[in-house]
């Protein structure tokens, strides 16, 4: 059991000042299984992200990769290790083709990208690659399309695509479904649930129904700390889950007052 | 060098340097505020000396020629801001650089049309003429001692504005949030004109204390300009506090260096800089 | 086909061909010659430029370093009244400008946005004061180059560099091959990834690339070709000053490959023979013809946002 685990922390904190944005934070991510994490708004899930891709550099604590230590690399090693991200804000290429952004992603892997003189179109690998990331998530009718003319939906699987285009083992997603009508969120449900079989998947996601069918382990955060981390159930019957939560709904209920 | 030279030279460092300090903080709170890079500040320099030239020959006095320049610049800066500047707020810097590239042409061109090419001196005014003694056999010009004390006072004056006042907070909060601003109901149109028109006065006084110091040529202003750029960049863009070192240090070091190392002064400001870049890339004082 | 729009491949075409024929109507020393060629070179200086901020990002203040180095290196490298191999000492100095980018870019690419614009200026106004007041190199008034290299391969010389028009052919070809080099480079799987560092970034290092490195490559592209201008400038006029290296050269050079469209790399050339046409027919028109050039670059500015390629390219795509 304990071979799979993947990814792992140690006592990571994040300090901005004074501020706690995330304070000691030990947990473990297994291959082919979907951890969630949650918490309400300020919780640190975002941090706890960014600091899991290298683009967050923590104030103490470490990563460990395979069991090596990576929290001091810089971020574009990461995705060297196979660690990719997709963001909570939709971050394509928009002035190009839903091809051309799986391309650029998928490029990195099959070299040559110091190559000055061949045309990028003369490698038949990083187009099938492309290709085969957009098929993944069923954005085949859309491979010539320019990102900007497709759907926000569209935009949020291109997205995922633009990760898987890049070979990761361990997939981080922010928010995927943020924005999504249901049917669309039922798409990326249905998506998730075919690739937590192969990836290690960190989903951090507000649509808690969504997060709950999907997770084989979640943790979920409040204030920068971590207060649980376990299945599905066990962390549904916890109460200060609940107190956690209906605090926080009561903070955006007078947020939406004022 | 003699302890002599040293002070004198020290004075003459602090006094550049606050000198420096009055354009450099027009150009970074425009920068701060408003998200302009106004590579025409300099050009705002030379219109404040040759303003002030123009009205001391035709006017005879120092004072009334230097209120009646700080008046025309401070209009200026409202119609400027009205006319051009308020088509660059949603663009790049790019295009912020290109027509303010403009605009120094425009002025440049206007320079040697209204004025001509030669170089002119403004006399120092009568009750500031003279010197300090220093030592048995040496003095110091008081105009230079009163320049920087004119500079030291508008820097206590910005520094209560910005601090203090309610134009101050707006000063403040623009920076950081427009929208903000915008919900105290503030017309941030209107407070971006005040800004822009106090950072070319603050250009245009410069000029007009620098006057009766310096010569007034042509191009006096491309190079003030770009040694305020080597100020704001060490100090942090925006930053007031940062202009105000940077300001200093750029007095002191191009200073002493003309003495120490006449060769190599010109450059050695910029060495600096890019030493402080290496270090802090955000400068001094960055937000 | 490396030229994608149709634009290009009806003006390009047409300016090469009108270019290739247009000294051999006119007598070869003649002003004209002379002055073409000037703004030929020119272009090619321009388009570098227009590569780094149109196509890389990197809005530069200081290009002219490169400029000014191509001719100043020329001068320190080459024995005062001797005649050396054109060849050799383009591939020297190309060598020696290329080193000096990598070094420069290495620092002024540490930082971004306002602070890489006064950070590139820095650096050239240093290069500037440097050579402004060195006695070794003549200071303000600059160096004389004396002798033209010779240009055999291999005992063969087919080119006299003390002809103008054969200056023109060569002035004419490079230009040719730059704009070709640069095509080819934006189309290869590496100018994909410029062109997604320049779009967006942060996503492009998300997904595993160094940006640096590539901008640092392309700062090294850039900065050589534009010191092959300028050594192409200075060995035309025979002289390399501190002007060369000034910031207005920067500045002016930035005026044109934007008057031409930015980031089209074939708008440099548009661009550069509209400016120098137009400030050839404001300098006969009036003495104050910088007032008219300012007041152009403001409307232009405000007005012509995507420069005469993109408004040509409105006309004729589609």
């Amino acid at each position: 059991m304990a071979n799979d685990i993947v990814l792992e922390t140690e006592a990571l904190s994040k300090h901005w000042g004074g501020i706690k944005a995330l304070n000691d934070i030990s947990l473990q991510f297994r291959d082919r299984q979907l951890h969630g994490v949650v918490g309400p708004n300020g919780a640190g899930k975002s941090t706890l992200l960014n600091m899991l891709c290298g683009t967050l550099k923590p104030t103490s604590g470490c990563i460990f990769h395979k069991g090596q230590r990576i929290d001091t690399l810089k971020p574009w090693k990461f995705v060297r290790r196979g660690i990719g991200r997709s963001f909570q804000k939709t971050n394509i290429y928009p002035e190009v083709t839903c091809l051309e952004n799986c391309a650029i992603s998928a490029q990195r892997r099959f070299g040559g990208n110091f190559n000055l003189f061949a045309s990028r179109h003369s490698n038949q690998m990083v187009r099938k690659a492309a290709e085969q990331a957009l098929a993944q998530v069923g954005l085949d009718d859309r491979t010539h399309t320019i990102a900007a003319e497709i759907s926000y939906g569209e935009q949020r699987q291109l997205e995922i695509a633009m990760v898987l285009a890049t070979d990761p083992c361990i997939l981080l997603l922010d928010e995927p479904m943020a924005g999504m009508g249901h049917e669309e969120s039922q798409r990326i449900i249905a998506l998730l649930k075919e690739l937590k079989k192969t990836y290690c998947i960190v989903l951090v996601e507000h649509d808690m129904d969504a997060i709950f069918e999907l997770s084989d382990q979640l943790t979920v955060l409040d204030n920068g700390r971590h207060l649980i981390t376990g299945t599905v159930d066990e962390v549904r019957a916890d109460p200060r889950v609940k107190e956690a939560y209906l605090g926080a709904e009561e903070d955006d209920a007078e947020e939406q007052a004022a | 060098m003699t302890t002599e030279l040293f002070f004198v030279q020290l004075i003459n460092g602090v006094q550049y340097g606050l000198l420096l300090f009055l354009i450099a903080s027009g150009l970074t709170l425009v920068f701060g505020v408003m998200g302009i890079l106004n590579l025409a500040h300099g050009s705002m320099y030379m219109v404040g000396a040759y303003l002030v030239w123009y009205f001391a020959t035709v006017t005879g006095s120092f004072t009334v020629s230097a209120v009646l320049s700080a008046i025309i610049a401070l209009s200026l800066g409202i119609l400027i801001e009205r006319v051009l500047i308020q088509r660059l707020y949603n663009r790049n810097h790019l295009d912020q650089v290109l027509l303010t590239i403009g605009m120094i042409f425009v002025f440049n061109s206007l320079q040697s049309i209204l004025f001509g090419n030669d170089p002119y001196g403004v006399a120092v005014p009568g009750a500031l003429d003279g010197g300090i003694p220093f030592t048995d056999n040496s003095s110091y010009p008081i105009y230079r001692i009163f320049a920087a004390l004119v500079c030291v006072a508008i820097a206590g004056v910005l520094y209560y504005v910005v601090s203090r006042t309610r134009l101050g907070m707006l000063i403040r909060a623009g920076e950081s949030n427009r929208e903000m601003v915008e919900a105290l109901g503030v017309n941030i149109k209107s407070l971006y004109t005040v800004v822009f028109a106090i950072g070319v006065m603050l250009a245009a006084v410069s000029g007009i204390i620098a006057a009766p110091m310096r010569s007034i040529v042509p191009g006096m202003g491309e190079s003030v300009l770009i040694t305020c750029f080597v100020v704001v960049v060490i100090g942090g863009m925006g930053s007031i506090k940062g202009a105000f070192v940077g300001a200093l240090l750029v007095g002191l070091i191009s200073t002493f260096s003309s003495v120490l190392m006449p060769s190599m002064s010109n450059m050695i400001i910029y060495i600096f800089m890019i030493l402080v870049l290496l270090v802090k890339p955000q400068g001094l004082f960055a937000k | 086909m490396i030229f994608e729009k149709r634009t290009e491949r009806i003006l390009v075409p047409m300016f090469f061909m009108v270019a290739l024929f247009v000294p051999l109507f006119l007598e070869s020393n003649s002003f004209f010659v002379g002055k073409v060629t000037t703004i030929i070179i020119l272009s090619i200086f321009v388009m570098s430029l227009d590569f780094l901020v149109g196509r890389v990002g990197l809005i530069t203040l200081g290009h002219a370093l490169f400029y000014g180095l191509g001719g100043y290196l020329f001068v320190i490298l080459s024995p005062e009244y001797e005649a050396v191999n054109f060849w050799v000492y383009t591939f020297y100095i190309c060598g020696i400008a290329a080193l000096i980018a990598l070094v420069t870019g290495a620092v002024v690419l540490r930082t971004t946005g306002i602070y890489f614009i006064m950070i590139t200026l820095a650096i050239s106004q240093m290069m500037f004061y440097y050579f402004f007041d060195s006695l070794e190199f003549g200071g303000d008034d600059g160096v004389f180059i004396f002798m033209k290299p010779e240009t055999s391969i291999f005992g063969l010389s087919f080119l006299n560099l003390d002809d103008p028009q054969h200056f023109y052919y060569l002035a004419l070809f490079s230009l040719f091959n730059t704009l070709v080099f640069f095509k080819v480079v934006l189309r290869s799987r590496f100018g994909r990834i410029v062109e997604a560092t320049k779009q967006n970034p942060d996503r492009t290092e998300a997904l595993g690339y160094n940006i640096f490195a590539f901008r640092l490559t392309c700062y090294v592209i850039g900065s050589t070709l534009g010191a092959y201008a300028g050594f192409l400038f200075a060995l035309q006029y025979g002289f390399v000053n501190p002007s060369f290296l000034a910031w207005e050269m920067s500045g002016t050079a930035l005026v044109m490959s934007i008057l031409g469209g930015l980031g089209t790399i074939y708008g440099a050339i548009l661009g550069t023979f509209t400016y120098e046409g137009l400030q050839y027919f404001f300098e006969h028109l009036t003495e104050d013809w910088l007032l008219f050039m300012g007041s152009a670059i403001i409307l232009m500015v405000i007005v012509l946002r995507k420069g005469i390629a993109g408004y040509l390219e409105k006309l004729l795509e589609k």
